[in-house]
């Protein structure tokens, strides 16, 4: 653009140039052409030669004229020949005579002309009256001379004629060059006239396209929803729009001129507006100006402060640097997103307190629950009519629904409030669904139900994650499958996939029953929905347990897909990936299935019960009571240290939470202490669903973790696990200490035993003390030792616990439940050297006493 | 011009149109007419004594009709006329060889054209385009040598016939 306008300047500069160059030759040329026009060079020359010929005809008429008949005077004769002499002058000075110069032929004719002239003046000058003979003379002479007289005279009308012709083309060159220059000139002058016209339109063009761009801008600056302020450097408003007025509440007329510091910048703000806009104007550092929407508070015109969205950009202005802030008030929306925010708080609280609310309830119906059932276990064990019997069954049946429901609830409340977590840790798959099977098959029998179990045996490796959870879920899946099923077949089957490190592993639960609706298949998975349009109890899914199935699987990155058609039977399928464990690793979760030949019921421990709720604690009081053992109770973990220190007792349940010390901490300093109780078995308790629990009562030196309620069967075979490792491994070895005895003697085999256990002790104050380190050499070759020892007496608990140990030891692994293991021998050596003692005491009275 | 050389002149001028008014001849060159229009009456004559005895002007110029610079002495014209009292719109120049030539009076000038008597100081002959000759100061301005005023530069002057 501007160097465009530039090479338009340069161009009409030169233009004029040419022009002022073209103007000075033309006038220079003409005014030389005037001159040579005004000043006549040659005419009056030409004039006066041929003049020359007149005159001297007329002399020769005037002399012939005299000589015939004699009339003039003298001087009358002699003033006609002066008159014509007097011309000679002309040819023979001045510019006449300069025509002929240099013209051989002319000269000779002047000089013919000249001499004549002195004879005529010798003629004429002689004193005396000129007689008739000298006219005659003088007649003759002038008739000589006349021809070189015309001669000279044509001559100086031919050189004249010349000369004019020439000065004509000099004339008609000069103005040809004239006119060239002047048509040069019209063509320069047209050719600038019509780039002027040029310049001009496009001066106009631009000059239209920038008013009606102003006019454009006008209207939508005044069109715009945000209100537009334009301020100049020192903050004075110079533009300011309706929207602005509408926003801020001035009008134009009343801000133009002031400055925004003045008019709508809250007074709190003002300071720092004013060092913003100097530090601004020093840096042109973008803080507030051409930093993008900010938000901000502003004033309106009625004093209040509202909040607004601000862009302000700078702009090189006609004289300093300008302002264009465009202001949207956006105090509404501030208030519909503080009300909205209000609302989803409140909502979030409600949601909170409602699942507090169903979390609490739940968790505080179970008590009451617990004490219901317990009284019901134990009034089963009374004699009742068969009335009774049929009532109290039909009370344990609902207490046990109500107890299901509840604990539903506190999965759902959990797994929402995010508290379920899960519990990974080794597991044998096959095992855990060998025992559902063992749970469940005789219910199914119950129904006449074939069941099949089909397992593949690529999956007969230790996998690590929630069991427990996986138990669950396949549990409801089986239990409503046999729930639903009025005949034919319920069917178990699991395969899986191997990935790198994972395994996919898909369980299907399938059955013969009535199928479900593809309409109802998404319902079934929704909480408390289907139980709504359940037509009683015989409709699929009723209560929560197939969504709380579904939100396990889920959160163990799983899924439970439903098919199934009317009539076709039902297919749930839970899929869920798993960690693959070491192989090795395995074989130590297993003790908490029943054995076989828990037959003999043991009978006379002294079993503590540490448990804070009243009604629980006298519940398993009676329930052990009535199993013959005596039982001490504590109210909480102090309590029970305290009575820990006075007596010893074989066996201790509980409780993880009680106030003043909790379960955990109490079984901590239990093990920790060096009270007779110090490798005491204890049976944790919790309250359902705490699994999260597990891993602390383990770390802490629980012996096993129980879910509250524990129901009377239960309580049966946790006491069998826990004395049969005592009392059953003599008994089903007992042949071996009867063979050696036999062998060796009664006395020698005990010396043997005794010998043993002092050696097992002494291993593990070793292990206590730190010179036996887990996973070392050393540690798996003092194992070795022992486990011969205790095979060859027939100890087999010991000699499992030991073949472990070093095994372990060997791999050099880290052992993470080394600890756990170590306490288990203990235990196991205390009660086998208990049995050992006892049976060797048993043969000594018999034979003693007969 | 003071009144009385006016004065002076006048008696001058009548003083030589008595000596001359008897010995006028057929072609008197040593005299200057002066008739007015075809009015029959008795002309003027002037003498170059006359002349003389008149204010001179006198110039150095080049001519067209000389090689070198020349000075011309004279009275103009136009104090001529005015001596001779006579008014008239154009003046009618004629020579020996009665070549004739009109000047406006009004192009009359205080001081061109000159009637020149003497050429560089000597009288001329009628041979020497004299005794008088009409001339102007031709290098003191360019309107001096244009054709006009080279036709107007009569010499051998003869008679000045005033036109009404």
């Amino acid at each position: 653009m501007k160097s465009g306008l530039q090479g338009y300047r340069i161009a009409l500069l030169v233009g004029l140039v040419v022009l002022a160059l073209l103007m000075t030759v033309m006038v220079t040329n003409l005014l030389s052409q005037l001159r040579n026009l005004s000043t006549a060079e040659g005419d009056n020359n030409q004039w006066s030669i041929s003049q020359l010929d007149t005159e001297f005809a007329n002399l020769a008429a005037i002399l012939s004229k005299q000589i015939s008949k004699p009339s003039l005077s003298d001087d009358e004769v002699r003033l006609r020949l002066d008159i014509a002499l007097s011309r000679l002058a002309i040819i023979n000075s001045g510019r006449a005579a300069a025509l002929f110069k240099g013209n051989e032929e002319t000269k000779a004719q002047i000089d013919t002309i000249n001499a004549f002239a002195e004879q005529a003046v010798n003629i004429a000058d002689k004193p005396g009256i000129l007689s008739r003979e000298d006219f005659i003379a003088l007649q003759t002479m002038t008739d000589t001379v006349r021809p070189a007289v015309r001669k000279i005279a044509l001559t100086g009308v031919s050189i004249g004629a010349q000369q004019s012709e020439y000065r004509r083309d000099q004339f008609a060159r000069q103005l040809k060059l004239t006119g060239g220059t002047a048509i040069g000139l019209l063509v320069v002058m047209a050719a600038m006239l019509l780039f002027l016209g040029h310049l001009l339109t496009r001066a106009q063009q631009r000059d239209t396209a920038l008013k009606e761009s102003t006019l454009r801008l006008e209207s939508t600056v005044e069109a715009s929803l945000d209100g537009i302020i334009t301020a100049d450097e020192s903050g004075k408003i110079i533009e300011y729009n309706s929207a602005a007025e509408r926003v801020l509440g001035w009008t134009r007329q009343e801000i133009l001129g002031r400055t925004m510091e003045a008019t709508i910048i809250p007074h709190k703000f003002r300071d720092a507006h004013r060092e913003g806009m100097e530090r601004f104007l020093k840096t042109r550092e973008p803080h507030v100006v051409d930093a993008g929407r900010i938000e901000l508070t502003a004033l309106r015109k009625t004093g209040e402060e509202f909040p607004i969205e601000l862009n302000i950009t700078s702009v090189e202005g006609k004289e300093s640097l300008e302002f264009i802030a465009y202001i949207r008030d956006i105090s509404e929306r501030k208030i519909d997103e503080q009300k909205l925010i209000d609302a989803r708080d409140r909502a979030e609280r409600t949601d909170k307190a409602k699942s507090q609310f169903l979390a609490v309830m739940s968790h505080e119906m179970r008590t009451p629950l617990n004490g219901i059932l317990g009284v019901l276990d134990l009034l089963k064990t009374t004699p009742l009519s068969e009335k009774q019997s049929r009532y109290t069954g039909i009370a344990t049946a609902s207490s046990e629904i109500l107890l299901e429901h509840i604990n539903e609830a506190l999965d759902i409340t959990r797994i929402e409030t995010g508290t379920l977590s899960l519990v990974d840790q080794k597991f044998d798959l096959a095992e855990l669904l060998s025992g559902i099977i063992d749970v469940l098959e005789p219910l199914a029998v119950e129904k006449n139900l074939t069941m099949n179990f089909e397992f593949d045996e690529h999956l007969r490796i230790p996998f690590y994650g929630d069991g427990n959870r996986i138990r669950q879920v396949v549990i409801n899946l089986l239990g409503n499958a046999i729930k639903f099923t009025d005949k034919g077949t319920v069917g178990l089957k699991v395969s899986g996939i191997h990935g790198p490190s994972e395994t996919s592993l898909y369980i299907a639960v399938s059955d013969t029953g009535p199928g479900i609706d593809p309409e109802h298949q998404g319902q079934i998975f929704e909480d408390f929905v289907v139980l709504a349009h359940s037509e009683g109890r015989q409709s699929r899914g009723d209560g929560l347990g197939l969504s709380i199935s579904r939100k396990i699987a889920r959160k163990m990155d799983g899924d439970i897909k439903v098919n199934s058609a009317i009539g076709a039977g039902t297919t749930f399928t839970l899929t869920v990936p798993l960690t693959r464990a070491d192989h090795s690793e395995l074989e130590d979760e297993t003790q908490k299935l029943p054995t076989e030949g828990k037959v003999e019921k043991s009978k006379g421990y002294s079993i503590l019960v540490v448990e804070d709720n009243d009604i629980n604690r006298s519940i398993l009081k009676d329930m052990l009571m009535g199993m013959g053992h005596s039982v001490s109770e504590a109210e909480n973990g102090v309590e029970c240290l305290a009575l820990a220190e006075k007596s010893t007792f074989d066996l201790v349940f509980m409780d993880i939470s009680m106030p003043v010390m909790n379960g955990i901490e109490a079984a901590r300093r239990l093990r920790a202490g060096e009270s007779a109780n110090k490798f005491v078995p204890i049976i944790g308790l919790t309250a359902h669903g705490r699994e999260e629990y597990r891993e602390q009562a383990q770390l802490a030196g629980m012996t096993q973790f129980q879910t509250k309620p524990i129901r009377l069967p239960t309580l049966h075979t946790i006491l069998d696990n826990i004395f049969a490792s005592s009392v059953e491994t003599p008994h089903a070895e007992e042949h071996v200490l009867q063979e050696l005895c036999g062998a060796l003697g009664s006395e020698k085999v005990s010396k043997t035993g005794t010998a043993l256990f002092n050696e097992l002790r002494d291993f593990m104050n070793e292990v206590a003390a730190g010179n036996l380190a887990a996973g070392t050499p050393e540690l798996a070759e003092a194992a070795h030792k022992l486990k011969g020892a205790t095979a060859l007496l027939g100890m087999r608990s010991l000699e499992h616990i030991l073949l472990h140990m070093e095994n372990t030891a060997r791999s050099g692994q880290r052992d993470n439940s080394f600890s756990v293991r170590l306490h288990e021998l203990k235990q196991t050596a205390i009660s086998t050297e208990a049995a050992f003692n006892h049976y060797l005491n048993g043969r000594k009275q018999p034979s003693s006493s007969g | 011009m003071s009144v009385s050389n006016r004065i002076k002149t006048l008696v001058i001028l009548l003083a030589g149109l008595c000596v001359h008014l008897t010995s006028a001849s057929a072609t008197d060159v040593s005299h200057l007419q002066i008739t007015v229009g075809s009015v029959e009456r008795v002309p003027q004559t002037l003498s170059i004594s006359d002349i003389d005895a008149m204010p001179q002007v006198q110039f150095t110029t080049s001519t067209i009709w000389t090689d070198e610079p020349t000075t011309f002495s004279g009275v103009p014209l136009k104090s001529v006329l005015e001596a001779a009292g006579i008014d008239g719109k154009n003046v009618e120049m004629v020579a020996l060889n009665d070549y004739s030539v009109s000047i406006p009076v009004t192009e009359l000038e205080e001081n061109a054209p000159i009637i020149a008597t003497r050429m560089n100081g000597q009288t001329m002959s009628v041979r020497d385009k004299g005794p008088f000759w009409v001339v102007y100061p031709y290098d003191d301005e360019a309107k001096y040598q244009t054709e006009t005023a080279y036709s107007r530069s009569i010499w051998q002057l003869n008679r000045l016939n005033i036109i009404e």
